[in-house]
């Protein structure tokens, strides 16, 4: 059901370079290059912050262990005055889009923060943990950059579980309805916690598209350059007031849903082991091999980047301060009603009275 | 040698243990960071935990089987020089690892609350004599609505000593004021001439309000007597001059109060009782060993009484002094909580109004107050003649509970000795 | 002056507000062509186009989350839930996010987002079309709930609304759509956050909101002609921001307040007027605060509406409680 042959691939298993008829990926060996350094960076920022939670310095962490090509792949597509909304899980995509302010994640994934970024800064929609609800911003950011005209979309990404919340389905049709200039990115991770996509769904995410009106496209979510055109043949198409389109990126989740889950409890060790001989990064690689661009000053330069974000992930999470109090009260409100205000007066009152035991 | 201690966090949403199932490295390995350490199994999954830090491995603080609690040591690893590191720069900038490394404080799970403790006298405020102690409330609450509440508390009036002639037997302001009049029966006024009246309601707030409450808690349960000695001040006026002459007295304000302060705290260790307290949870007076001497002080916000402490360790000079410095405090309203409380004994000089003596209230938990009057010329005889002499009429109030009369009045005898032939204040 | 009914005065606010800043755009169920089921938005679509007055799916959870999703464009979106009891599916969207974007972006992100929802009952409706959700939207942070019970103070309230950066659940009491009132348009009446004592009184303080408030002030009108007393009668007008002071003060000069709302009794608005005042009038109450409201249930059929109602005869039942405590 998931696999199906109109699946879009630019790149074999073993990663020879495939034909389209329709996709192409055009970059340069510097940005092929350039794309395997994001992907490993991507994958050692994620493992850091796996490896943090263990140690207790995170209270949680959603990894995207194995969705890298996905995220990479379709963030590259992207302009810079494209605006993503992203699920919660999308720290590779934000990597690519913002770089180091990736790590903004690491105050949510602590208990400092609640997300805490500047949407309009960083042109990303705060992570939205409850299912799908953000599936629907980007249609309306996209509806109000369409009465602009100006030429930008809005993508929203999203997981196959929250293709069955009702929010999804509203987006889909006020979208199509408007032809919104908006991507909606599915990454089908095939686990929705412990619900696999049997539970989930009787038909393939992307067919869902032209029930609604609009075109829908499945790729190979393991293979980036594959995610790379697609998306940006939807993203183009978007700009030139084309209308929406639902990419659905076949990939795997390799980790956990978040570090509290565990998922030996309802899969099995042969399936994982399936997808991590499919995983996105060592086929990537053998694409560059075989392309005559993988080189091995290129493998310990990329290494070492990656070990140098990885040290600064740490380092902002280990020297992360606690919140002050007045991030409590300060930012529920432009103007705040003097019940709030008052309120806050008594908190500092009461803490006033103490002082912390050694 | 820096050694951490790596203590086992919350792995996910409130668990509070875990059990060691396999440990991958053991007592003297070198390890990286990130490297697994050890497989714990909790109540919902089997976790590796990677290293949290490069180095040797000094102590395994649980064996394969052991439960560890969520926040209890699992490894210790020393990461000074030389071991395997990652280059993080995470290793170089450690103000406080452990609090840093503190698992409980981190994660999604229930926190350990930290303890705080109160700062000592901050939450109340600070004016004031000490607060009266509630009474054991009756077996029902009288029946009042919340205005004639505070009206009865405001007079001081004891809503459980009355009895509520409103409905359901709920207690009137009327009733109040019954209670009030009853101490001074209204005279029949005769007929005049029709007047505007006006009335002026000032609210009773801040130091009004506590003082109120002070006094009618002291008035109320301690059993006060007074006894009155009038003193033959001459002598004590000539010390003064003699020692305002001094150098060292050069710039210091030295009233009369100053030598009775001094006579006082003398007096008392003569008659220690007369520094006491009354306990009545333990059933027992507290003499105190030390004299923290009381100074009535009118301010403008009412009366407070700021105390000299180890009074009785001190000078004419020195006293004199303190009574400066802690009654200007005062009056600027910048006493301490400290300068308010710890009182063993007040003297109040009303004389410094005009007025010869007075009854003064004890400034709870003390057992005695002290009241010198106006010193001025009166006749007095002297050794059988008519004579013009300087005189101080003296009064102390005494808790009855503690002293009797004849030991008060003994005491308030020496203390007019004292006065009389300051000299004597270096014989006892 | 004239005679304007509230509708014709949200209507004015409407436009007043999309001529003053083309960033403000409408959207809701049939609010274009139709004008609105209750002819709140009529005219506009003529007068501003398809893109600034929208007819959307039927999709109320849509609705609201493409508000949110303009926001963050820059807009400044004035949408409509059709009826009190439709407004349900866009809870999360609400609560999840449009209460909590400005928190949760430390600050740095508005939702200047105004939802309409026409709410109350004593219409003679057919069920889901009478509620009194107000409490939800009071209880969660970061929303402000404004409610006016007047002509004037609907157009004032809604532009400022709209002008607010905050987002705000404008609730519409339909059964006083078409009461008039003498009123020149445009009128600046208080800020939202503050209440309006609407008639003096000395004896007891009656609070009321939205639909409410014209009982309240029969009720009034009543105690002093059959001589129960004298009755102050404040109009909350916002409900988030509260303006306890005004009803404190009150409380404190008259010593008596019963709160009256069609809402549930239970956990409504009346329970946190009544710990409020109690608490910092305590010494001023000649009797506990008492509220007179609907019933804990579910909106009754139209035959049994008047009895779950608040009244005057109710209200002034409630009133002769508190005065004979």
């Amino acid at each position: 059901m998931d696999q199906t042959d109109e699946q879009v691939r630019l790149l074999g298993e073993d990663g020879t370079l495939l034909q389209h008829d329709t996709y192409a990926a055009d970059l340069s060996d510097a940005e092929l290059c350039d794309l395997y350094r994001q992907l490993v960076v991507v994958r050692r920022i994620d493992v850091e912050g796996n490896n943090l939670q263990r140690q207790g310095q995170l209270g949680i962490w959603a990894p995207c262990l194995g969705q890298e090509a996905a995220q990479v792949g379709s963030a590259r597509a992207l302009r810079p005055d494209d605006f993503v909304f992203p699920s919660y899980r999308e720290h590779g995509v934000m990597y690519v889009r913002v770089g180091m302010e990736v790590l903004s994640v690491l105050g949510l994934f602590r208990g400092a923060t609640l997300s805490g970024w500047d949407p309009q800064r960083l042109k990303l929609g705060l992570y939205s943990i409850p299912i799908g609800t953000q599936a629907l911003h980007a249609v309306g950011y996209a509806v109000g950059a369409k009465w602009d005209g100006a030429e930008v979309c809005a993508v929203a990404y999203f997981g196959d579980g929250a293709t069955s919340e009702g929010d999804v389905s509203e987006a889909f049709n006020f979208a199509a309805v408007h032809s919104a200039p908006v991507v909606f990115f599915c990454q089908n991770n095939q686990w929705a916690i412990s619900v696999p996509l049997a539970k989930q769904m009787a038909g393939p995410v992307y067919k869902r598209a032209f029930g609604f009106g609009f075109p829908g496209v499945q790729v190979d979510g393991n293979d980036v350059l594959a995610v790379y055109a697609v998306t940006k043949a939807a993203a183009d198409r978007a700009r030139d007031g084309g209308g929406p389109t639902l990419i659905e990126a076949i990939t795997y989740r390799l980790g956990a849903h978040t570090t509290t889950d565990d998922p030996t409890r309802y899969r099995t060790a042969d399936e994982l082991d399936i997808w991590k001989a499919r995983e996105p990064i060592g086929r990537y690689k053998a694409f560059l091999e075989r392309a005559g661009l993988w080189t091995e000053e290129l493998e310990a330069d990329v290494q070492a980047e990656a070990d140098r974000v990885a040290a600064e992930v740490r380092s902002t999470v280990e020297s992360m301060p606690d919140p002050p109090l007045s991030d409590l009260v300060d930012h529920v409100y432009a103007d705040p009603p003097a019940t709030l205000r008052a309120q806050w007066r008594q908190l500092e009152e009461f803490e006033a009275q103490f002082q912390v035991e050694a | 040698m820096a050694e951490r201690e790596f203590k086992l966090p919350d792995l996910g949403e409130g668990l509070t243990e875990g059990e060691v199932v396999r440990w991958l490295v053991a007592e003297g390995d070198a390890i990286v960071l990130n490297q697994p350490i050890v497989e714990v199994e909790t109540a919902k999954a089997v976790v590796e935990i990677p290293a949290p830090y490069a180095g040797t491995v000094r102590k395994l603080h649980a064996a394969e089987g052991d439960t560890v609690d969520v926040g209890a040591p699992l490894i210790s690893v020393d990461t000074g020089g030389g071991s395997a590191s990652d280059g993080s720069a995470a290793e170089a900038a450690e103000p406080d690892p452990d609090a840093q490394l503190q698992a409980t404080l981190v994660g999604p799970g229930e926190r350990q609350q930290t303890r705080r403790r109160r700062i000592a006298g901050h939450a109340r405020s600070a004016n004031g004599p000490v607060q009266t102690a509630a009474p054991a409330p009756p077996a029902q609450r009288p029946k009042a609505t919340p205005p004639v509440r505070r009206y009865a508390r405001d007079r001081g009036v004891d809503l459980a000593a009355l009895v509520g002639t409103g409905r359901d037997g709920r207690i009137t302001r009327e009733d109040v004021d019954g209670a009030l009049d009853a101490a001074q029966p209204a005279a029949a006024a005769p007929a005049r001439a029709p007047r505007e009246r006006t009335e002026e309601r000032i609210p009773v707030r801040g130091t009004r309000r506590q003082i109120a409450a002070a006094m009618t808690a002291s008035a109320f349960s301690i059993p006060h007597v007074t006894e009155f000695l009038t003193v033959d001040a001459t002598r004590l006026m000539e010390l003064r001059e003699r020692l305002r002459a001094l150098p060292a007295a050069d710039g210091l304000k030295l009233t009369p109060l100053a030598v009775v302060a001094k006579a006082l705290c003398v007096a008392v260790r003569s008659y220690p009782l007369m520094n006491s307290s009354w306990d009545e949870e333990a059933g027992e007076i507290v003499v105190k060993g030390w004299v923290n001497l009381g100074i009535a002080t009118d301010t403008p916000s009412g009366l407070l009484v700021p105390n000299i402490k180890d009074a009785d360790t001190l000078g004419i000079l020195d006293l004199a002094g303190e009574l400066a410095r802690l009654t200007d405090l005062a009056r600027e309203r910048k006493a301490a909580p400290a300068d308010l409380t710890g009182g063993t004994i007040t003297i109040t000089n009303v004389g410094g109004f005009g007025v010869e003596t007075g009854t003064p209230i004890i400034n709870r938990p003390e057992c005695a107050i002290v009241a010198t009057g106006l010193i001025a010329p009166r006749p007095w005889v002297v050794d059988g003649q008519l004579a013009v002499r300087r005189l101080m009429t003296t009064s102390v109030s005494f808790d009855h509970r503690i002293v009797d009369g004849a030991y008060a009045a003994r005491f308030l005898a020496h203390l007019r000795d004292l006065l009389e032939d300051p000299a004597l204040l270096s014989a006892f | 002056m004239a005679q304007i009914t509230m509708a014709r005065a949200l209507n004015t606010a409407l436009r007043d507000a999309m001529e003053a800043d083309d960033r403000v755009v409408l959207l809701g169920e049939d609010v274009g062509t139709l004008g609105g089921v209750f002819r709140i938005t009529d005219g506009l679509l003529k007068d501003f186009g398809e893109q600034r007055v929208m007819d959307t799916p039927l999709a109320e959870s849509a609705i609201m989350g493409v508000s949110i999703g303009l926001a963050l464009r820059g807009y400044r979106p004035v949408c409509e839930m059709q009826f009190d009891g439709f407004s349900y599916p866009a809870l999360d969207q609400i609560i999840s996010h449009l209460a909590k974007y400005r928190n949760r972006s430390a600050g740095s992100q508005p939702m200047p987002v105004v939802c309409r929802i026409p709410y109350g009952g004593a219409i003679g409706a057919v069920e889901h079309h009478s509620e009194s959700p107000e409490t939800i939207y009071c209880h969660t942070a970061g929303l402000k709930v404004v409610t006016p019970s007047s002509a004037a103070d609907a157009y004032s309230l809604l532009r400022q609304s709209i002008a607010s950066d905050d987002p705000v659940i404008f609730l519409e009491p339909k059964r006083r759509y078409w009461a008039k009132q003498e009123v020149e348009l445009p009128v600046e009446t208080e800020p939202i956050g503050t209440a309006r004592v609407l008639r003096e009184g000395s004896d007891l303080t009656l609070v009321a909101y939205g639909p409410m408030v014209k009982v309240a002030l029969d009720a009034a009108e009543a105690a002093q002609e059959e001589g129960v007393g004298s009755l102050e009668v404040i109009d909350l007008r916002s409900l988030v921001p509260l303006d306890e002071e005004t009803l404190v003060a009150s409380a404190a000069r008259t010593g008596r307040m019963v709160v009256v709302h069609e809402a549930p009794q239970f956990l409504g608005m009346g329970a946190e007027v009544a710990a409020r005042v109690t608490e910092a009038a305590f010494f001023h109450l000649e009797a506990p605060v008492l509220r007179c409201t609907g019933l804990d249930i579910p909106y009754p059929p139209a035959r049994l509406e008047e009895a779950h109602l608040p009244g005057v005869d109710r209200v002034l039942w409630t009133v002769q409680r508190s005065l004979d405590f």
